[in-house]
């Protein structure tokens, strides 16, 4: 950590030094706020792979050309709770749906002032409250998808309607569950009728026990969605957990493919962005944010990653019929029948993430 | 060197007496000073980057959980180590694994002694070309190379493609893959340039007059190799085992890209309980166990062999 702190010190050092230069040259004295294409500054997005691209984040890039941008890259929500639990000095950081309550716990993350976000009211009820804990907006909602079976409509030609066919022994060797606790817990729930933020220690033996039965039939289980991607492409497996990008993805190639639509209800998530409690560069992150929810970045979100975004004018200017299917977007009853993820406690991830590792570990 | 020592004690001074031993103690000084100009940058390294993590970890196995700021001081609890030793599945995947790694070393260093010994007999002077041609792998990515072995061992893979153009199989092998096999498979591949690197030293430094003694004392050459390069390539087979059974022992990687669900190791569990659980504490409980497996292993191994062999 603290390399990586003196290293932005001696930048800052430098970028102070460029200015004050610049203003020894005759430069205008800075006004309070400067034109957004002269603000400078640097901040760092701790993200997801793939999201450090400037697609992602193409309005702040246009509107604010002359600010820095950093990224660090975690690997899963665990990944990025650890770093910033370690004390990560990344200004912004980007979560999902069940792991938002530990940040407001630990105080790892500052509250939104949600008024100096223009983009603001744009973002429909349902998706802002997401980011609220405690009756506060902590998180700003950004990305989201739904997570449903998908299968290779030639192998499994009658189709799935129950969360339940992931655990089905008729499709042995040719199931790909994604490699995660929380996950396993929540199908479970759903096939159980569980209530999934009040799950017991009983309940939860027994999800471990469906669970190791399933490893017999699982094929492999997947930690990215290239990796999902491939096995569905080859035809190794036919039916997944899986996130709409993939559908979308191997609908777009021809892959012979359908998202159910399960009896028990599809799962939604949702990725916001927070801000850390502390950062000297607070303005300037929202600023970052309210950029993020922009309709240029919003735009490449759904088109190069078939996500959902959390501006609604973008959703509405979904035209491409692929991208229609995968959002469900003419099925006005989708969102009725969908189950968000809820907020994990702390002794819930525990919990659920050491019976997963005893899923792998059972003989 | 003389130069940074500018305190020297006069050898006259000293009371050994002795020219040779006055002379010696001189140099003994610029000895030390040499020895801690080139091993405190190493010593300085190894302290920050491996004494210092392990310690960090070992003082993590004693936390109660990841709640409050790490680096606070909390009080030491013996809880992670209990929840371990209630869940006799992990205890039975260290075995497994030591097992597995034990397996994977001892095929490498036996597919690599023919090939060290051709390098070191038989290749003349061809010998640096192949060196090269046996580490040209790691000019590429470990990954790229499992993954090599993924399009290798799939089910639309080169081996399922040819068996199916032969006319030997109608549906491909399923079995090939996303299993323990192809994890050792996979491993003993990485590990085989790594393990004849050792062997090659040691049989390159045998002194061909032992053979021809041998010879002229009418050895026949299954006896000159059962008494005389065997026995003196032992260090290096040794030095070439724990290469590949230590790293092994905690390998991750392999196992996640090709073991499918049910070829994970150890490793996987530790792995897992730092980036998909965000529970260091038991994570470095797990790992404190392993580190402690390893030391007990080695240290059996070397009541069996004389480690001070492998240096000389």
């Amino acid at each position: 950590m603290k390399p990586k702190r003196s290293m932005l010190l001696a930048a800052r050092g430098i970028l102070l030094a460029f200015v004050l230069m610049l203003s020894a040259c005759g430069a205008p004295a800075p006004a309070t706020e400067l034109p957004p294409g002269e603000l400078t500054g640097d901040l760092t997005v701790l993200d997801w792979a793939g999201y450090d691209a400037e697609d992602f984040w193409i309005d702040f890039k246009n509107t604010y050309p002359k600010v820095t941008v950093n990224f660090e890259i975690g690997s899963s929500d665990a990944d990025i709770y650890g770093k910033m639990k370690a004390g990560d000095q990344a200004d912004i950081f980007h979560i999902y749906t069940g792991w938002l309550q530990f940040y407001v716990d630990e105080g790892l993350v500052e509250e939104i002032d949600t008024s100096k976000l223009t983009n603001w009211d744009k973002v429909p009820e349902n998706f802002k409250k997401i980011g609220q804990i405690d009756g506060k907006q902590y998180f700003v909602p950004w990305d989201w998808g739904f997570t449903s079976i998908l299968y290779r409509t030639d192998k499994v030609p009658e189709g799935v309607d129950s969360w339940a066919s992931l655990t089905d022994p008729k499709f042995a060797d040719h199931i790909s569950m994604w490699d995660d606790g929380p996950g396993a817990v929540t199908i479970s729930s759903y096939i159980h009728g569980y209530d999934e933020t009040a799950i017991t220690d009983e309940q939860l033996a027994s999800i471990k026990d469906e669970w190791i039965a399933q490893r017999d039939l699982n094929l492999f289980y997947w930690a990215g969605e290239p990796e999902l991607v491939e096995g569905m492409r080859s035809g190794d497996v036919w039916v997944a957990y899986a996130w709409q990008g993939a559908y979308a993805l191997l609908l777009g190639e021809g892959v012979p493919v359908a998202y159910a639509n399960p009896k028990e209800g599809r799962n939604s998530w949702v990725g916001v962005y927070g801000i850390r409690k502390g950062t000297e560069n607070y303005d300037l992150a929202l600023k970052f944010l309210d950029a993020k929810l922009g309709e240029a970045t919003g735009a490449n979100v759904v088109n190069l990653f078939y996500y959902g975004h959390s501006n609604q004018d973008v959703m509405n200017g979904i035209t491409d019929e692929t991208l229609k299917q995968a959002f469900s977007i003419d099925d006005p009853d989708i969102l009725n029948k969908t189950n968000f993820t809820p907020n994990l406690t702390a002794e819930q991830r525990d919990a659920w993430t050491a019976m997963w590792a005893e899923v792998k570990a059972a003989p | 060197m003389t130069s940074s020592t500018p305190t020297l004690p006069s050898p006259k001074s000293n009371s050994f007496g002795g020219g040779i031993l006055k002379g010696w103690k001189g140099r003994g000084w610029d000895r030390r000073a040499t020895f801690w100009l080139i091993y405190l940058p190493p010593l300085f390294c190894l302290f920050v980057f491996l004494v210092m993590p392990v310690l960090l970890m070992a003082a993590f196995s004693f936390r109660p959980d990841m709640r409050g700021d790490l680096f606070r001081t909390w009080i030491p609890t013996l809880d992670q180590y209990a929840s371990l030793v209630a869940t006799g599945s992990y205890w039975r995947l260290l075995g497994i694994s030591t097992l597995t790694a034990l397996g994977i070393a001892i095929s490498a260093v036996l597919l690599a002694y023919p090939l060290a010994y051709f390098l070191a007999f038989y290749a003349g002077a061809r010998a640096g070309f192949y060196l090269i041609l046996l580490l040209v792998p790691f000019w590429t990515s470990y990954l790229l190379r499992i993954m090599a072995w993924k399009i290798l061992l799939g089910t639309e893979g080169v081996i399922n493609s040819f068996l199916i153009y032969a006319g030997l199989i109608q549906e491909p092998l399923t079995a090939l893959l996303y299993n323990r096999t192809a994890v050792v498979l996979t491993l003993v591949y990485v590990w085989l340039p790594f393990a004849a690197l050792p062997i090659l030293a040691a049989l390159q430094r045998i002194d061909p007059a032992l053979f021809e003694a041998a010879a002229d004392l009418g050895a026949r050459p299954a006896y000159q190799f059962a008494r005389i390069t065997l026995p003196l390539s032992l260090p290096g087979v040794f030095a070439a085992f724990f290469m590949v059974f230590i790293p092994t022992i905690g390998e991750y990687v392999t196992p996640l890209l090709v073991g499918g669900s049910r070829g994970f190791l150890y490793g996987n569990i530790i792995q897992d309980f730092f980036t998909k659980a965000a529970n260091w504490p038991l994570g470095s409980a797990l790992s404190m166990i392993m580190l402690a497996a390893t030391l007990i292993l080695v240290v059996l191994a070397t009541r069996l062999i004389d480690l001070r062999q492998l240096f000389e």
